[in-house]
């Protein structure tokens, strides 16, 4: 390559960098402006409003320890969303990965009959849309009593993040010599502690971005905590969502700056992890 | 003591049209080293996962002093397996690694520590225990893995193929060093290989499992001199075969009448092959033998160094002559030669 | 060989059984409504009316078949666009450059991205009053914010494509660098060596060694862009109006004889991706099977 050209390809790749993340700066600008009117690109003023109006951060003169800790423990709506989405998706993450366990273990290792079908049932999911099953599902929810609870919404998730974790822990134990386990097994070591200390070891780092990545799914979801929870149980995007909608720039901004900060970094400690051949990436046309 | 006795063991896989390992009886007595031979996908390893409990057996015993294995967990009945690849835990060190089986055994630290130091002093490692198994070579992850299996004083070692990883300089070394401790130790030593060089070289006894079935289980020399059957023969080199029958305790041939002295002259049937090694044939352009001589042509002649091997054709079966290159007379192609088959070197066999 | 069956059966029910009552059950209670079947309101009979009211009737016909034509358009450019800008960034970002791991995190951003907050994002950067309407305004290219055209919020669906682009583009990027990387630069090298210019060595070289790779993460994308809500819901407009998000108003409808008819548009928009799928596989199979 000649150098010019070399030169211009640098060039071109920083300005698909800055195009890249114009959005992030819109929102940092709108989150801690005042009054950001068009058409100022830089604005006259910079503020906490929109993170004081939605009792994240308290009025001017309160901010102290207590002050915040009282302001956080009075429950405002951005946390109490906050803390769904939170214990929604580390409930929904654990449960599924130790649902899947056994079974990417056994699709991984072996080979049997109507495997190739058994796959194809647990990737269904991750092709057809999610309108196309909710729907149904939500009527049988009010029936069944599930709808409009926590325990409904958990169960929704599973859905789009079971074959997700499935599927990528496949890949893992694809990769998995079962001699390791059956070498400690010879040297002695019982079938628990060959887990503990064989298998788990192995299979960690690709279950921590399993998990990690599986969390994200169900933090992102909308339309499944919607019509499952009924408007009873409110999650961080449904707040993004209805902040969207009403219009309030720097409201929105800042709701969505705490939305996107576990996957900016769940993103930042898996970088080294992440490739399309993991395996670990085929579940995010789903977030 | 640890006596192994394998009682008619048989494994069927989903998928195999045959059976992996198919009524396989052998006995093994305490201390010895016994090799596994055969050719890859006969049913070694599976063999060896069954004396370890990893795989269950579908018929069949196996007996540790006179104990039945079978209703034991692998990780009670200290029988220590050393894979193909060694398998060392790649987070641990080669201290951690060695001194697994008896951490699984819950004794102290400090036992281990210096169980653990002599085990490295025995294979010759000492100074490496801090080490990740990354950041050793072949040889030296060999050597840990043997550590590490002989350090809980198994009643049984078994060696998964130990030396196939290795260039052929390690190998010789490895071998010495897997005698040397096997016979300090005295530990009873299955070891499996298709390498029937390494086989004689090591072992007390050879079995050799064709498709799953054992073919012969004798001393290795034996497999040279008095192979049970043709097969067992042709993996050990053996190319001369002499159809026979035995028409009033005498057995005649294509070539003509033979004259048996072997041990097995009773156990014998009614046809059978005779085997002479090539090197065991002597050959002369005039008959001076007293018995099994016989008229033939020199069909050719390869020299291969120290020795020169000799194709003969007599009644249109083919021998082959192997004679030290030293102080060959002039014998050309087509020349005419009498062959001789010392009685005391022929070997019969059934089948 | 019978406890080794025992072990697969007893690990693969929980996560089929979730699959097979949740996900299918729910496809196919909706398949159910779809028909006409409600007890809840006394209804028990089945038939198609309700799919033939969504795509053949007066009242909703011509919202149906527009809205099929976007859902197309929108799904097609937008997986069509996110490839080749992916291709052209990961193919451009190889070489070693100054501050390339930032870069390479950068484009790999909206990789784990809530689509919710990309959309969002579109409408801050995109809008008439969004930050690339100022930067024009600044530059004095134009007068007010109506002179800048309407990217987000209009018919032709400009906005959920720059969208969809702005955040599959980044899981084409990560795809093709893993296989980019794996490759290594050899093939490349060598057919450089066999005379081969810069557009050759992509065109018969690069692009045949990742077609494979992304073929299979364009039907992801595409299947995903086709049935998603949010998207369209937050960017869109009210006619033309994309199928999921007409599927759902309808559901939403006080009056529950529309309920029907959401279901059965549900059931529409999961069979044409299916079809479009099968289709799609049946394609590589063919073209495999010509090699
Ligand atoms: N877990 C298994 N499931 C199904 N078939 C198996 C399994 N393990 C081994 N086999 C089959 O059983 C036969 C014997 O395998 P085994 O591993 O014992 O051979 P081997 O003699 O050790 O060969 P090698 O020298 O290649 O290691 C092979 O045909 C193999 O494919
Ligand atoms: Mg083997």
């Amino acid at each position: 390559m000649n150098n010019n050209l070399k030169k211009i390809n640098v060039y071109a790749i920083y300005l698909g960098a800055l195009i890249l993340i114009l959005p992030l700066i819109a929102f940092f600008i709108n989150a801690f402006s005042f009054r950001w009117f068009y058409p100022q690109i830089i604005p006259k003023e910079l503020s906490l409003q929109a993170w004081v109006r939605l009792k994240l951060i308290p009025k001017p003169g309160q901010r102290s320890i207590e002050g915040f800790l009282d302001l956080w423990t009075s429950n405002p709506a951005v946390i109490k969303a906050l803390m769904n989405s939170l214990t929604i998706g580390i409930l929904v993450t654990i449960v599924s990965i130790i649902i899947a366990l056994p079974a990417a273990r056994v699709l991984g290792l072996l080979n049997f009959r109507f495997k190739k079908l058994i796959i194809f049932i647990m990737v269904s999911p991750t092709i057809l849309p999610p309108i196309a099953f909710v729907l149904g599902l939500n009527i049988n929810f009010i029936s069944l009593g599930f709808s409009g609870s926590f325990f409904g919404v958990c169960l929704v998730h599973l859905v789009p993040i079971m074959p997700y974790v499935v599927l990528t822990m496949t890949g893992i134990f694809a990769n998995y010599n079962p001699d390791f386990e059956h070498q400690a097994r010879t040297l002695g070591a019982n079938k628990t502690r060959t887990f503990f200390l064989i298998t788990l070891p192995a299979i960690a780092p690709g279950m921590v971005v399993a998990a990690l990545f599986a969390f994200l799914v169900s933090w992102s979801q909308y339309l499944l905590t919607f019509l499952i929870g009924a408007g009873k149980v409110m999650t961080l995007p449904l707040l993004v969502f209805s902040t969207a909608s009403s219009g309030n720039p720097a409201l929105t901004a800042a709701i969505s700056i705490i939305f996107i900060f576990p996957a900016i970094l769940i993103l930042f400690f898996t970088s080294k992890f992440v490739s399309g051949e993991s395996g670990a990436t085929s579940g995010f046309g789903k977030i | 003591m640890s006596d192994l006795k394998i009682i008619n063991l048989v494994k069927n896989f989903v998928g195999m049209d045959r059976p992996a390992v198919n009524n396989v009886n052998l006995k093994i007595n305490s201390g010895e080293l016994v090799a596994f031979l055969g050719p890859s996908g006969c049913g070694k390893t599976t063999i060896l996962k069954m004396i370890t409990g990893l795989f269950a057996p579908d018929n069949g015993d196996i007996v540790l002093d006179n104990k039945s294995l079978l209703p034991i967990p692998t990780e009670n009945r200290g029988v220590v397996m050393v894979f193909q690849n060694y398998l060392l835990f790649p987070y641990m060190n080669v201290n951690e690694n060695v001194g697994f089986a008896l951490k699984m055994k819950g004794i102290d630290k400090n036992v281990i520590e210096k169980k653990v130091r002599e085990m490295l002093d025995l294979v010759k490692l000492p100074d490496i225990g801090f080490r990740k198994p990354k950041q050793l070579s072949g040889g030296q992850q060999q050597r840990v893995a043997l550590a590490r299996a002989l350090i809980a004083s198994p009643r049984l070692l078994l060696l998964d193929e130990p030396l196939s990883n290795l260039d052929a300089h390690l190998r010789d070394e490895m071998r010495d060093l897997i005698v040397t401790i096997q016979k300090k130790l005295n530990v009873t030593t299955i070891f499996v290989t298709h390498d029937q060089e390494e086989a004689v070289l090591l072992a007390d006894k050879i079995a050799l499992i064709f498709d799953g079935e054992l073919q012969n289980y004798t001393s290795p020399k034996n497999y040279y001199e008095q192979p049970k059957n043709i097969k067992a023969a042709k993996f050990f080199g053996g190319v001369n075969f002499i159809k026979s029958k035995k028409i009033n305790n005498e057995f005649i041939s294509d070539i003509g009448k033979i004259n048996y002295v072997g041990e097995n002259i009773n156990d014998l049937n009614d046809e059978i092959n005779i085997t002479i090694r090539p090197e065991n044939i002597k050959l002369s352009k005039t008959n001076d033998f007293d018995h099994n001589s016989f008229k033939g042509n020199i069909k050719s002649i390869i020299f291969s160094g120290t020795h020169t091997r000799y194709k003969i054709i007599i009644n249109n079966l083919e021998l082959e002559c192997s004679l030290q290159s030293l102080g060959i007379k002039n014998i050309n192609q087509g020349d005419e030669i009498f062959v001789h088959l010392p009685k005391d070197k022929i070997w019969g066999m059934n089948d | 060989m019978g406890g080794e069956r025992l072990k697969i059966i007893l690990s693969l029910t929980p996560p089929l059984l979730i699959i097979i009552t949740l996900f299918f059950g729910g496809i196919f209670y909706g398949f159910l409504q779809s028909l006409g079947y409600q007890p809840a309101i006394g209804k028990y009979d089945i038939n198609f009316s309700a799919y033939y009211n969504v795509m053949f009737s007066e009242r909703y016909s011509k919202l149906f078949w527009t809205g099929l034509g976007l859902n197309l358009w929108v799904s097609f450019a937008s997986t069509f666009l996110a490839a080749v800008f992916a291709l052209f960034g990961a193919l451009a970002i190889r070489k070693t450059f100054f501050a390339k791991t930032v870069c390479n995190f950068i484009y790999s951003l909206n990789l784990p991205m809530p689509h919710l907050v990309v959309a969002v994002g579109m409408i801050f950067v995109f809008s008439q009053s969004g930050l690339l309407a100022r930067f024009a305004s600044q530059l004095g290219l134009i007068n007010s914010p109506g002179d800048f055209p309407v990217l987000v919020r209009d018919k032709y669906g400009f906005g959920i494509i720059l969208a969809y682009i702005w955040k599959e583009a980044a899981f084409f990027f990560i795809i093709l660098m893993s296989v980019l990387q794996s490759l290594g630069e050899n093939f490349e090298e060598l057919a450089q060596s066999l005379g081969a210019n810069r557009w050759q060595r992509f065109r018969y070289v690069i692009l045949p060694l990742v077609m494979p790779n992304l073929f299979s993460a364009s039907i992801i994308v595409f299947a995903f862009s086709f049935g998603a809500y949010e998207v369209p819901a937050l960017l869109g407009v009210i006619y033309p109006q994309m199928l999921p998000v007409m599927a759902f108003e309808f559901f939403l409808n006080p009056d529950l004889n529309a309920r029907s008819e959401g279901m059965a548009l549900s059931i529409i928009i999961a069979l044409i991706v299916m079809i479009l799928v099968v289709f799609y596989f049946w394609l590589t199979q063919a073209k495999i099977r010509k090699d």
